[in-house]
Formats: C-alpha cells, sequence, structure tokens
C-alpha cells in the first residue's frame, strides 16, 4: 500500500548538495507498525516528511495507494509531531477535531469522534482544558488522538516521545499499541531508541549515516505483549545496536 | 468524571499545582506593591526638597502642586473646564484616533505579513512613510483637518506605521509548525490564514496594540498644544505656560503620565484575560 522506489533527496547547501537519502526503496503493508531507526541526522524524519508530502524530493517514487503524496488529495495521513504541537489558542476537544474541521465536519458529529477518542486516550473529562493546563505526556495522547481521528491509512510518527520521561514514555507506548491493535493502521514511526523500536514494531528497518539508505529491513517475530527481559528481544536489540555503531 | 481526573493525574502529575505557588505569588505581589508604595514617597519627597532648595516660584513643590491639582479638579481653570474635563477630551480624541489606526493597520498588515512579496514589493513607499515622525505632520493637519477631526488624524499618522508593522512581523513569523499540522490534513489557504496563523499572531497583535498605545497618548498632547482651542490636557499645560503657572503645568504632565499608566495597566488587564493559555507554568 506504501512504495518507496528508489528515492532520493538531497538539499542545496551553499552551492554544493548534500544527499539525505540515497536510493530508498521499500514496501509497506497494511496494518503493519514499521519502526525507522538510525543515526541522528539521518534523514529518518525527512523520510517521513516526503511521505507525508511536506517536502519535495529529488528523484524516485513514492505512492500511497497508487497515488503520489499529496496532503492536498484526501487526506489520508495523519501526522504525529515531534513536540505534540498542540495550537495553544484551541482546547484540548478542537485540537483534536482539527481534521475533521478541515474536512468541513459538522460540529456536533466532529465533537461526538472527538469525544469518543479522547476517552480512548484515558482523557475524558479534560476536553475543554487548553494545552498549557495538562501535562506533556496528555498533549502527546492529545497529538495521537489529533492524527487518529481522520481515520487515516497511514500514521506517520516523529519521535513523538523524545521528550518524555520514561514512566510517561511507557504508558504513552502500552496506549498506541492497544489503539493500533484495536483499529489497525499502517504506522510508521521514527526513533531513536532501540528498546522502543523493538517494543512496538512489528517491523524494524534500520537506516544506515547519512545519505540514508536501508542498512537492514527485519520482520520482528516476538509474542505481543513484547517483553524486554526476554532473550530474542535482547539478542535482536545487541545486533540493532552493533549496526548502528 | 472527578475520578477519572484523579486516575489521569495521578498517572501523570498535572502542570501546575495551583496551592502552593499561588500564595507565592501573593505574597511577591504585596512585596511589590510595598515597594512601589516606598518609590513614590521617596519620589515626593525628593521632589519636595528639590523645589525648597531651589526656591523658584517655576519649580513649585508637591504641597502647592496638590493643592492646584484639587482646585482644578473642583473649580475648574479660569475658563471653568475642570481637569476632569481636559482629560476626558483628551482621551476621548486619543482612542477615536486609535481605534482608526487599529481598524486600518491591523488588517493591512494581516494582508501583507500573509503575502510578503505585496511588502516587499511596495517598500520603497511604506519605509519612508514610516519615518515621518508624527508632528511633522501637523502643519497638513492644521490645514487640512479641523477640530477632533484633526485630532484623530495625528494619531492615527503616529499610531498606524509601528502597528502596521508590528502586526505584518506577527504574522509573518507565525510558527510554520502549526501550518505543517493543518497542511497535513489537506487544509486550503484559506483556512490556514484565518484559523492557523492569525489566532497564532494574534497575542502579539494584541501586545503591539498595546505598545502603540502609548505613543499615541504622547502624540495628543503634542497635537493639542498647537491646535487653538480651549480643552484637553496638551491645550492646558501650552495656556498656563504662557501664563507662567508652572503649578497647573505640572498637574497636567502627572495627569498625562498617571492616565498613561492607567491605559497600559488596563490593556494588560484585558490581554490577561483573552490570552489565558498563553500563560506558562512558572515555577
Amino acid at each position: 500500500m506504501l512504495e518507496y522506489r528508489n528515492v532520493h533527496k538531497a538539499f542545496d547547501v551553499d552551492g554544493g548538495r548534500l544527499a539525505v537519502i540515497q536510493d530508498f526503496t521499500a514496501s509497506i503493508r497494511e496494518a503493519e507498525f514499521v519502526v525507522l531507526v538510525g543515526p541522528s541526522g539521518c534523514g529518518k524524519s525527512t523520510l517521513l516528511r516526503i511521505t507525508a508530502g511536506l517536502e519535495s524530493f529529488s528523484s524516485g517514487e513514492v505512492r500511497i495507494d497508487g497515488a503520489a503524496p499529496d496532503p492536498r488529495g484526501r487526506g489520508r495521513l495523519g501526522f504525529v509531531f515531534q513536540d505534540a504541537a498542540l495550537m495553544p489558542w484551541r482546547d484540548l476537544l478542537s485540537n483534536v477535531t482539527l481534521g475533521l474541521e478541515i474536512r468541513g465536519v459538522p460540529k456536533p458529529e466532529r465533537e461526538e469522534r472527538g469525544l469518543e477518542l479522547l476517552g480512548l486516550l484515558g482523557l475524558q473529562g479534560f476536553e475543554h482544558y487548553y494545552p498549557h493546563q495538562v501535562s506533556g505526556g496528555m498533549r502527546h495522547r492529545v497529538a495521537i488522538a489529533r492524527a487518529y481521528i481522520v481515520d487515516p491509512v497511514i500514521l506517520l510518527m516523529d519521535e513523538p516521545f523524545v521528550a518524555l520521561d520514561a514512566q510517561t514514555r511507557e504508558g504513552l507506548q502500552r496506549d498506541l499499541l492497544d489503539l493500533w491493535q484495536r483499529l489497525k493502521k499502517t504506522v510508521i514511526f521514527v526513533t531513536h531508541n532501540l528498546e522502543e523500536a523493538i517494543l512496538l514494531g512489528t517491523r524494524v528497518i534500520v537506516l544506515t549515516r547519512r545519505p540514508a539508505s536501508i542498512r537492514l529491513d527485519r520482520e520482528v517475530r516476538l509474542p505481543v505483549p513484547r517483553d524486554p527481559t526476554n532473550p530474542d528481544f535482547v539478542a535482536l536489540r545487541q545486533e540493532l545496536r552493533e549496526l548502528l555503531t | 468524571m472527578a475520578s477519572v481526573r484523579e486516575i489521569a493525574s495521578a498517572r501523570e502529575a498535572p502542570a501546575a499545582v495551583p496551592g502552593a505557588s499561588a500564595r507565592t505569588a501573593r505574597r511577591g505581589r504585596r512585596r511589590i506593591l510595598a515597594a512601589n508604595g516606598l518609590a513614590l514617597l521617596a519620589f515626593v519627597l525628593v521632589w519636595e526638597v528639590g523645589s525648597r532648595a531651589l526656591r523658584s516660584s517655576f519649580f513649585p513643590g508637591p504641597l502647592i502642586v496638590g493643592r492646584t491639582f484639587v482646585s482644578l479638579l473642583v473649580e475648574g481653570d479660569i475658563q471653568g473646564y475642570t481637569l476632569l474635563t481636559h482629560a476626558s477630551v483628551s482621551l476621548y480624541r486619543v482612542l477615536l484616533g486609535f481605534a482608526a489606526s487599529c481598524l486600518t493597520a491591523i488588517p493591512l498588515g494581516i494582508v501583507l505579513g500573509l503575502w510578503r512579496p505585496l511588502y516587499l514589493g511596495t517598500r520603497i513607499v511604506s519605509e519612508p512613510l514610516r519615518f515621518i515622525p508624527p508632528l511633522a505632520w501637523i502643519p497638513l493637519a492644521i490645514l487640512f483637518f479641523t477640530g477632533l477631526g484633526r485630532y484623530v488624524f495625528l494619531i492615527w499618522v503616529g499610531a498606524f506605521f509601528p502597528l502596521f508593522i508590528l502586526t505584518m512581523n506577527a504574522v509573518s513569523t507565525a510558527s510554520p509548525l502549526y501550518v505543517e499540522v493543518a497542511r497535513v490534513f489537506g487544509a486550503g489557504r484559506w483556512f490556514i490564514a484565518l484559523k492557523v496563523i492569525v489566532p497564532g499572531a494574534l497575542p502579539q497583535i494584541v501586545g503591539a496594540m498595546r505598545a502603540v498605545m502609548s505613543p499615541a497618548w504622547m502624540c495628543i498632547v503634542a497635537a493639542e498644544m498647537v491646535a487653538a482651542e480651549l480643552i484637553g490636557l496638551g491645550q492646558m499645560i501650552f495656556n498656563y505656560a504662557t501664563l507662567l503657572r508652572m503649578d497647573v503645568v505640572i498637574v497636567g504632565m502627572l495627569s498625562i503620565g498617571v492616565l498613561g499608566l492607567v491605559l497600559n495597566e488596563a490593556f494588560m488587564a484585558i490581554e490577561r484575560a483573552i490570552f489565558r493559555y498563553r500563560q506558562e507554568v512558572r515555577l
């Protein structure tokens, strides 16, 4: 459903060209939870932004259900940004329903769905709070709900939990997995936390240093819920770590 | 509902703890109030001592000025206009001019902020105009406007350009992140402009309105000083300066200062009320 064929991306810098992504080819199936890991600054985020149509690419092909990425098309994507990126002047409910508002869904209907999703993420009762009034973890839940509400074909997540403390992060990972199991979206998740990658992913793609290309593309067949102390888990993490150093 | 909140806040501590911080904030406010009281006292004292040392009838001390203040307030000046009349007329003029510049500068700033090329393409006209001090417009204002229109025009000239520039900058530097959030959902230009960029820039725009309020207020006094009318704080100062009545002049000066302070505080209170979401958590 999501195809990358020989994708290249280079930025113009001071007259020269900085290659960020080189010859990236991958095919992602429906309901897969793909985690992209790689050294920081290797172009993982750029790849997500290309997929979302926020960034152009130099050559190659990206196809989402056969169509080129274009957010103006049908809004089939959900994007969760690194820091929740909630609009501070909107309360939590109207942050969550933003995507539906853009699509012109009438207010009662979009609020009903917004409340439903906030409930799924344990945020009932907070719908009229403003982002500054709630904790960082809650803001990230709202960001996830906001991406889910448009019923996206693909959910793109750009290091969404990087700024959170370990405990909050674990809670969010659990909730994200719950939501994914319930609603079965295709997820592409960028992180540089290897444990997070193996905990969440059904498939892990390891990228090389810039310019990014695929170093390893591996299905993760460990039983769910995953246990970080499981020997296979430990072994896989070790393998990934060696690839990255 | 309460139980849900408890669960959620137990899982992740909420962002602010109101009890303790409110108490320290109250204590801090009291301290600031006390310090300001002392500063006021010191100011009046230095003034009194200074005027006694100078022994000049052109620099009356706070006692004499205070007496004049009361008599201006109760009995009024030679023409019978009380201080309140002077002040309210000046205030009325400044608010009209200020409203006129808000109504023109803010929409224009928003449009040019959204569409930078139009600004860049017309800078050769707008930039020099911006640097003409409002007082330089007085001759033209006197020739082409009379009465209230003249003041409104001068205030408008003084407030328009700074407000326009500040609004435009607020709009054009709006966070690109929120724009991307909306774009991923397929938002069009209008949605992004009206529902993302403008609300994001609004706190800065209102801040700009407050910043422009003080030059506008200073403008009115200068404008009144050159116009041949009887009412207005600036006019009062000017008329009594020719009579060498410095006590009245000082009452006028202090009234201008105090009213400026009141305007500024009122504006800040409004800002706090409408942009509650902007208040970051302070620890």
